[in-house]
């Protein structure tokens, strides 16, 4: 009879419990309107993680300054880049969009067609910046015409090298391709050890300033249909000088065959690497893992071929408003105050990337930081995107272009065989 | 073998009078409870499915709807953000399941990756899982709890995890496989690279899985090991049977059910591998040479956002995996042992 009985109390007290447990939620729920009594308001949003080492004392901000000026809570959510596009995909599934996110500028076209982001042109032209975003992040930004993407933050890669060995060995940063070469080598045979021009095969925006500095193209728009250019003789002459460091020349290592960009910041943090090509965005990290680089990084714009720049990918991110935002004025107000201004210029500072705004950018050019100053000049008079549309994002997928360049530095193909291979596949994958 | 089959044979008719007697003995206190049921209009029929509900309503949301689904999704031009925020998408037929099966790549690359590295994985886990199980066997209560401990961790690691450990290990710059590799003069001061070549890379794929895979072969091989009656090992000895034909003779065709199940939960393992070929440098569809099954149905249909292609993969790869189980119960187990 004992045991019943407290076995019975027990219940009791578990029903009390999940009771109490139920009526405190809805308790909740109810307090919430209460208290908000004129503006129940509030946006959720996305962001990427990783882009800013400090994003919480950020987005606190952030948070103060627009419960103040439109009485509306923000619900950040943090998610991680690798997982961003999968995660999007399941809530346009689930009809659980978020109010607004960032969207990485090659996604927006897609998401744009899709139908799924609210048309921002009207916004835009009627805000006081309608004349002043960067043309490459605007025109990412763009599917027949109409903004999905108000353009954010971007970031460009240019050649980053180690100061030390450069001046040790009498080195200058070069200018051309040929003194480019003549540089690596001079490194190569002082220092053997180091890696002195790594060729990671794993990634795609390695090989695009010597496809673009050799005067050649990715693909282009003939009417309405997309034509794989990268075969073409001024294409293969990029990919050729540039896989021949590694074949001919010997200044990579087998190793960087199937590196991403991760294992060459790894490797250049480990000191292994005397010059590659990386953002902006990477030196703060390195050095943060490898404080005795300090002071030992430099930068300099990707040489052209004879002279000038090799154009370099600009990418970034957008801030897009979801369509079945229940908020989107409010919506906008927030992608207003996140792109312009005092706030777009210091998460441009915080993350070392440069602000989608022109304005924003020129003053960010003339900062004379050893670590900035190649970097703007390379994404003012060398920046590039790749074939603004949606199919690119499929090829990016495929693998198409670090399946060629792996195919040439493992010696299985030649640079004709990869680029005509990766040709076919990749306009089949635009046209299809 | 003659007298456990001719027992019952002999028993039947005494067994089943006995039965029939019970029956009418319980009959009177039985009827109470049946009585009551009947007026509820509750019969024999119903009552096993009424209380099987509960459990089919969970599966039938949790598997048969997304299989019906995935089946549903295979037959339709499924593909693209547009699609997935409908819900639906036009019907094709057969269309995709013919894309599929036409691509040249499947057949020449990654069906024969999948399939030899499959086998491979399957042979070694259960050789090696088994010969573990016995080392355990032999050992004392100190040892073997150590072992298994031992054994316990390469199990409870992560795929993910493991994986970069043996990336690590091959690394061809900072590798503990590469630096002793240099140090013995066997590969060039500048390394190479193991994952570029499909040979290599496979052979550290096969290693990850086989080491990731091994335990719960060895810990369920060891469990049917300890039900070998004691009588039976201790008699062969006593005939002379040394440890080699005490296993094929005793062991083998006793743990037989234990090793079937261990082989086919290990084929549709080791057919379905991604997290170990993806996560390996190149694997993740640059190097078009090591795509299996797995990362080039991730690769060729989640990747680029067409899910009716995708779904048709899958398809395929639940009725291959169905029949190589249907085969190999059927050669295995002709004497209807299971």
């Amino acid at each position: 009879m004992r045991i019943r009985s407290q076995s019975r109390r027990l219940a009791a007290v578990a029903l009390a419990a999940t009771t109490a447990l139920v009526i405190a939620g809805c308790g909740d729920g109810d307090s919430d309107t209460a208290n908000n009594d004129t503006t129940n308001q509030s946006l959720t949003v996305w962001i990427m993680e990783g882009t800013n080492p400090d994003a919480t004392p950020f987005f606190d901000k952030v948070k103060t300054a627009f419960k103040k000026d439109n009485n509306a809570e923000l619900n950040i959510q943090f998610v991680p880049w690798s997982a961003a596009h999968d995660k999007f995909v399941t809530a346009v599934g689930g009809g659980e969009t978020p109010d607004v996110a960032e969207v990485g500028t090659t996604w927006t076209p897609e998401f744009g067609e899709a139908g799924i982001l609210t048309d921002l042109t009207d916004k835009v032209k009627g805000s006081a910046v309608a004349d002043d975003l960067v043309d490459s992040l605007q025109t990412a930004g763009e599917v027949d015409g109409k903004l999905y993407g108000m353009p954010w933050y971007a970031g460009v890669r240019s050649v980053l090298y180690r100061t030390d060995v450069f001046e040790e060995l009498g080195l200058k940063p070069p200018t051309t391709w040929d003194e480019w070469l003549t540089v690596a080598q001079a490194i190569k045979t002082a220092k053997p050890e180091m890696i002195a021009m790594p060729v990671a095969g794993d990634n795609e925006y390695g090989v695009y300033p010597f496809v673009w500095g050799a005067g050649g193209d990715i693909a282009t728009l003939d009417g309405d249909k997309w034509t794989s250019k990268i075969d073409s003789a001024d294409a293969k002459r990029g990919i050729q000088f540039y896989t021949d460091l590694a074949l001919k020349h010997g200044l990579s290592s087998p190793a960087a065959a199937t590196w991403k960009e991760t294992d060459l910041r790894d490797n250049f943090g480990q000191g292994n690497v005397a010059m590659m090509i990386s953002g902006s965005w990477t030196p703060k990290s390195i050095v943060e893992k490898a404080p005795a680089l300090d002071g030992k990084i430099g930068a300099f714009p990707i040489p052209g071929e004879k002279s000038g720049l090799s154009p370099s990918f600009v990418g970034g991110s957008h801030l897009a408003v979801f369509e079945g935002s229940k908020n989107a004025d409010l919506a906008w107000k927030f992608v207003e105050m996140m792109t312009t201004g005092e706030f777009a210029n210091e998460w441009a500072t915080q993350s070392s990337f440069f602000p989608g705004l022109k304005s924003l950018l020129d003053e960010a050019t003339k900062q004379d930081d050893p670590l900035v100053a190649p970097f703007a000049e390379q994404m003012k008079d060398g920046g590039e995107t790749v074939p603004v549309t949606p199919a690119y994002g499929k090829v990016q997928a495929k693998k198409t272009v670090p399946a060629m360049l792996q195919a040439i530095l493992s010696g299985s193909k030649t640079v004709d065989q990869a680029t005509a291979d990766a040709a076919k596949e990749m306009t089949s994958e635009m046209q299809g | 073998m003659a007298g456990p089959l001719a027992a019952p044979v002999t028993s039947a008719p005494s067994e089943q009078r006995e039965t029939g007697d019970r029956r009418a003995a319980r009959r009177p206190g039985d009827r109470t409870p049946r009585a009551a049921l009947g007026h509820f209009g509750i019969g024999r029929t119903v009552r096993p499915w009424l209380l099987l509900t509960p459990s089919l309503i969970v599966l039938g949301a949790l598997l048969l709807y997304p299989l019906v689904r995935v089946v549903l999704i295979s037959l339709q031009d499924f593909s693209g953000l547009r699609a997935v925020a409908r819900g639906t998408a036009e019907f094709i037929g057969l269309d995709n399941y013919r894309e599929v099966l036409r691509d040249e790549q499947l057949w020449r690359t990654v069906l024969p990756n999948t399939v030899v590295v499959a086998l491979a994985c399957v042979f070694l886990t259960v050789v090696i899982g088994t010969l573990a199980a016995l080392l355990l066997e032999s050992l004392g209560a100190k040892m073997r709890a150590a072992t298994t401990i031992a054994i316990l961790s390469a199990w409870a690691v992560p795929a993910v995890t493991g994986t970069y450990i043996w990336i690590w290990i091959f690394d061809p710059v900072n590798g503990l496989v590469s630096k002793a590799a240099q140090w013995a003069g066997l590969v060039a001061p500048g390394g190479e690279n193991w994952f570029l070549d499909r040979t290599t890379f496979f052979a550290i794929v096969i290693l990850n899985v086989v080491h990731h895979g091994f335990p719960f072969v060895a810990l369920t091989v060891l469990a049917g090991l300890l039900t070998i009656p004691a009588e039976m090992v201790e008699a062969s000895k006593l005939d002379g049977a040394g440890a080699w034909r005490r296993f094929w003779s005793i062991t083998v065709p006793t743990l037989r059910p234990v090793f079937a199940v261990v082989t086919i939960l290990s084929t549709i393992w080791d057919f379905k591998v991604f997290t170990q070929v993806y996560l390996m440098p190149g694997g993740s569809g640059s190097n078009r040479e090591v795509l299996n099954l797995g990362t080039w149905s991730y690769v060729e249909s989640f990747g680029q956002t067409e899910y009716g292609t995708g779904s048709a993969i899958a398809v395929v790869l639940t009725v291959v995996l169905l029949l190589i189980t249907g085969i190999y119960l059927r050669t295995m187990f002709k004497e209807g042992e299971l």
